[in-house]
């Protein structure tokens, strides 16, 4: 994660929005290109991104604009950490259920901009299915608006699924609406043993997926991280439970039913979300639901020979992440070729020299399109998502 | 190349009889599930396969002609519309290609219809959660291009929620796989972006759609209220309390007496100023501990009774009467204008009182009968279409009921979309710098502005606009 040699555009940085799109058509006169900052959390993935860029922070558009508790909805500038959200609705029983795998400085902005999400996505959705409006500076200094502040909208093209996800390479984002859940009233999290024969898992995983439970988050650990968690000391299943007293009481008597269980406090959630040791690198590979077992025991054959690398699994979406710390790059690199050719990889983060491993976008054509369409000089955050096509 | 040229071009293709050419058999396609609108289209063109869907849109490139996709043509914003330009009807491409039962998945071409899906798959205990109220007769493949809801998409979400993957031959003749049912790809989300594009940005050739489980348990309740304040103030507690229902769904006096005059009369209280139509699902376990929980809430909030459906058959009844509202409201006069808007949802008992002094001022019947839970108004107004001073009263109307919505920060459309019928609407809540990267987006899709051309972005709006042009 390093940030660009770069000197800041804009004197202090900019304030607002005006601010922002004025900074944009200041460049786009020179053609000078912006690599966009606020918490500094997700700045390029560690791709191989051209030198000599200008860095543009939009830190200070920070603050939450509106927040209606009986609408359950909420609209804040970018920079708005999502703890300042937490705050401001945890007094109200609500949440922003959005838990990315960041320091507790993550802003709004970038989590959607990056797209990032953790395990409560497999209940809950995504971040795009939890964004309703957005406004941003496209890369000609035009100011934006998609969606609205309702909770149901489908006026016009959607800017903000686009929007979502496009790491700033569309837009800079200035200003987010989002939905909000009511925080559940009562939950706990069960630490369920895995089985650690790879024959044993595929048919456990199974049952859970089709057991009448409706888990807010489920997720494997394997035996370093639950270790870490302190929910474990090898392969753990974290059942995360919700709903009324009779409801929680038969989803659990269930889970127990599975295999050995023991109750786990619910903070190892927010122990796992910030669990990811600085500087490592993490990739996420999937395929269908079904292949999960056969994905882990891949995955774990990696981690064997990665040291320091250890692994999750967001079950009900059928993704499993490995997270390799720092100084394992090169052990990371030799496997990455392989482990493309069998499953469907994502780089979150990555060394440089491994972001070529990846396959690229199947049709870079119509990506290329609307990146032209929103950024045509390519002047925000060249090189991320679309390496080939920019400069 | 003229019409009868492509006609018979198309023919080749797809054979003689799958080409509308004359107007008495066009007469059908001139328009959808809106009154009002009365487009000509210069031929239809009805492919049976995806090969033969394939050859038209390549062909309709080559020539560059204009077209307008259609599944069933229930649409309700005129957006399936032709005039002068090629109806392209999906409604022949009706197979399920496959179910991937264990991961809760299925393949299908674009003109299944969406309750046939929910057929198929219900031997394995699965059905497919979206349900417009048109469920019975419109198809997925229009479902994706409106990015459709229903009353159950409260708890489950919209179309886009539960669209995966999608293949998709853009109308240039490219085609393209949008998402993965297989697994994360990365870049631009422009399956997200596709879902609700209106048929402006390609045709779907097959859509990858999950399935859902079917609840273990299902209560269904409907609250009676002396007032249609008391049932939107309800309304507004329920989502406060953090209770997430299958449903949430209103439904006013004069839509109770059109319902209970109708052969799909279900037994709702005729003197109630509102009722409300709520559902919970999912565990057997600590339903009815909800389900109590909503009645209290309702009955705090001056519910004169609240009942809870007793068995399957009750249940079915009760959501008859809600789903067949609008053909109910069809004996009341010829025509209706069933339209769509969202509010917040805090801001319901005031709007309704705006939305029924527009209709006395205009002396009009307004129709209340709409989604509740996620603000997502169905004002309806039946009426004479051909009477043209009662249509024009009509039109003043939506226009200030539309007016109202956006006054409290609302959304012109929540589920129907844009089509034609709301082009006007659009400036109202976009401004013209937003409705030109809308109009840069759909360049990127079909630079030639050929697939529904003149839909969703009114053509003012994009800085560089071109006529459509008209098959003689």
């Amino acid at each position: 994660m390093t940030a660009s040699d770069a000197s800041p555009v804009h004197a202090g940085g900019p304030r607002d929005t005006r601010d922002v799109a004025e900074a944009v058509r200041d460049v786009a006169a020179t053609g000078t290109a912006l690599r966009i900052r606020a918490g500094g959390t997700w700045l390029d993935a560690g791709r191989p991104v051209a030198s000599g860029l200008r860095t543009l922070d939009v830190g200070a558009l920070r603050g939450i604009v509106e927040y209606v508790p009986g609408d359950l909805t909420l609209t804040a500038r970018a920079s708005t950490t999502l703890a300042e959200i937490d705050e401001a609705t945890r007094p109200h029983a609500q949440w922003l259920p959005l838990d990315p795998f960041a320091a507790p400085g993550a802003t709004l902005g970038a989590t959607l901009a990056t797209a990032s999400w953790g395990p409560l996505s497999g209940s809950i959705g995504l971040p795009r299915d939890l964004t309703i409006g957005l406004e941003f500076v496209d890369g000609r200094g035009i100011v934006v608006r998609g969606g609205g502040r309702v909770v149901k909208n489908v006026a016009g093209f959607d800017l903000v699924r686009l929007t979502v996800g496009a790491w700033g390479t569309l837009g800079i984002i200035t200003e987010v609406s989002v939905r909000l859940r009511a925080r559940p009233p009562r939950e706990c999290t069960l630490a369920l043993d895995a089985p650690r024969a790879p024959e044993a898992l595929a048919p456990l995983l199974r049952t859970l997926r089709d057991a009448p439970l409706t888990p807010l988050a489920l997720e494997l650990v394997d035996g370093a991280l639950a270790r870490r968690l302190d929910v474990g000391n090898d392969a753990t299943i974290l059942v995360r439970l919700a709903g009324n007293d009779a409801a929680l009481a038969a989803q659990r008597t269930l889970v127990e039913s599975l295999g050995l269980t023991h109750e786990v406090p619910t903070e190892c959630w927010g122990r796992l979300q910030g669990s990811l040791p600085p500087g490592a690198y993490t990739i996420r590979a999937s395929r269908r639901p079904s292949e999960l077992a056969a994905l882990w025991h891949d995955l774990g054959r990696c981690v064997a020979v990665i040291p320091g690398a250890y692994r999750q699994a967001t079950l009900e979406r059928g993704i499993v992440r490995l997270i390799v710390p720092a100084d394992a790059a090169l052990a990371l690199h030799g496997q990455l070729a392989g482990l493309a050719e069998r499953w469907h990889l994502i780089g979150e983060q990555l060394p440089a020299e491994s972001w070529g491993l990846l396959p690229g976008e199947a049709f870079a054509r119509l990506a290329s399109n609307v990146r032209q369409a929103f950024d045509p000089r390519h002047l925000l955050n060249p090189g991320l998502v679309t390496p080939a096509s920019t400069a | 190349m003229n019409r009868e040229s492509l006609g018979r071009t198309l023919a080749a293709i797809v054979g003689e009889r799958q080409v509308l050419q004359r107007p008495s058999e066009l007469l059908v396609y001139t328009s959808d599930g809106l009154p009002g609108y009365r487009h000509h289209p210069a031929l239809a063109v009805f492919p049976r396969t995806r090969d033969e869907l394939i050859a038209v849109v390549r062909l309709l490139a080559r020539e560059q002609v204009a077209f307008v996709p259609r599944g069933a043509g229930t649409g309700l914003s005129g957006g399936a519309l032709a005039e002068g330009t090629v109806l392209l009807g999906l409604n022949r491409l009706t197979r399920v290609v496959s179910v991937d039962a264990e991961n809760r998945l299925a393949v299908v071409e674009p003109g299944v219809v969406n309750v046939h899906l929910t057929r198929a798959v219900a031997p394995l205990g699965l059905h497919y959660a979206p349900d417009p109220s048109s469920q019975a007769a419109c198809t997925i493949g229009g479902n994706v291009a409106e990015n459709a809801g229903g009353p159950h998409c409260l708890k489950y979400g919209v179309t886009l929620n539960h669209v995966v993957a999608l293949t998709v031959i853009l109308p240039d003749g490219e085609i393209v796989s949008l998402g993965s049912a297989d697994g994360e790809v990365p870049g631009y989300d422009l399956l997200g972006t596709f879902v609700g594009s209106e048929g402006c940005f390609g045709v779907a050739l097959d859509v990858t759609v999950r399935l859902s489980r079917n609840p273990q348990a299902v209560r269904t309740l409907l609250a009676d209220f002396t007032s249609l304040d008391a049932a939107a103030r309800a309304t507004s507690s329920i989502i406060a309390a953090g209770i997430v229902p299958a449903a949430l769904e209103m439904m006013d006096q004069a839509t109770i007496a059109a319902v209970e005059a109708s052969i799909y009369a279900a037994g709702y209280p005729v003197d109630a100023a509102a009722v409300l139509l709520l559902e919970l699902d999912g565990l057997a376990a600590g339903i009815d501990e909800d389900a109590e929980r909503l009645r209290t809430i309702c009955l705090d909030g001056g519910a004169r009774e609240v009942r809870v459906a007793r068995d399957e058959a009750e249940r079915t009844r009760l959501w008859q009467g809600r789903k067949k509202a609008f053909g109910a409201m069809g004996r009341v006069s010829s025509h209706l204008v069933v339209q769509d808007a969202v509010i917040p949802r805090t801001r319901l008992p005031e709007v309704l009182r705006a939305i029924a002094r527009i209709g006395e001022r205009e002396q009009l019947t307004v129709c209340n009968v709409f989604h509740a839970g996620d603000g997502n108004l169905h004002p309806n107004i039946p009426y004479n279409a051909n009477d043209p001073e009662e249509s024009a009263r009509v039109h003043r109307a939506m226009k200030a009921i539309m007016q109202t919505c956006v006054d409290a920060g609302g959304s012109v459309t929540g589920e129907h979309g844009i089509g034609l019928d709301k082009l006007d609407y659009m400036p109202l809540i976009f401004t013209p710098e937003s409705l030109d990267a809308m109009c840069r987006l759909r360049d990127a899709f079909d630079p030639e502005r050929r697939a529904n051309p003149g839909k969703v972005v009114p053509v003012h709006s994009c800085r560089e606009w071109m006529q459509t042009p008209v098959l003689r």
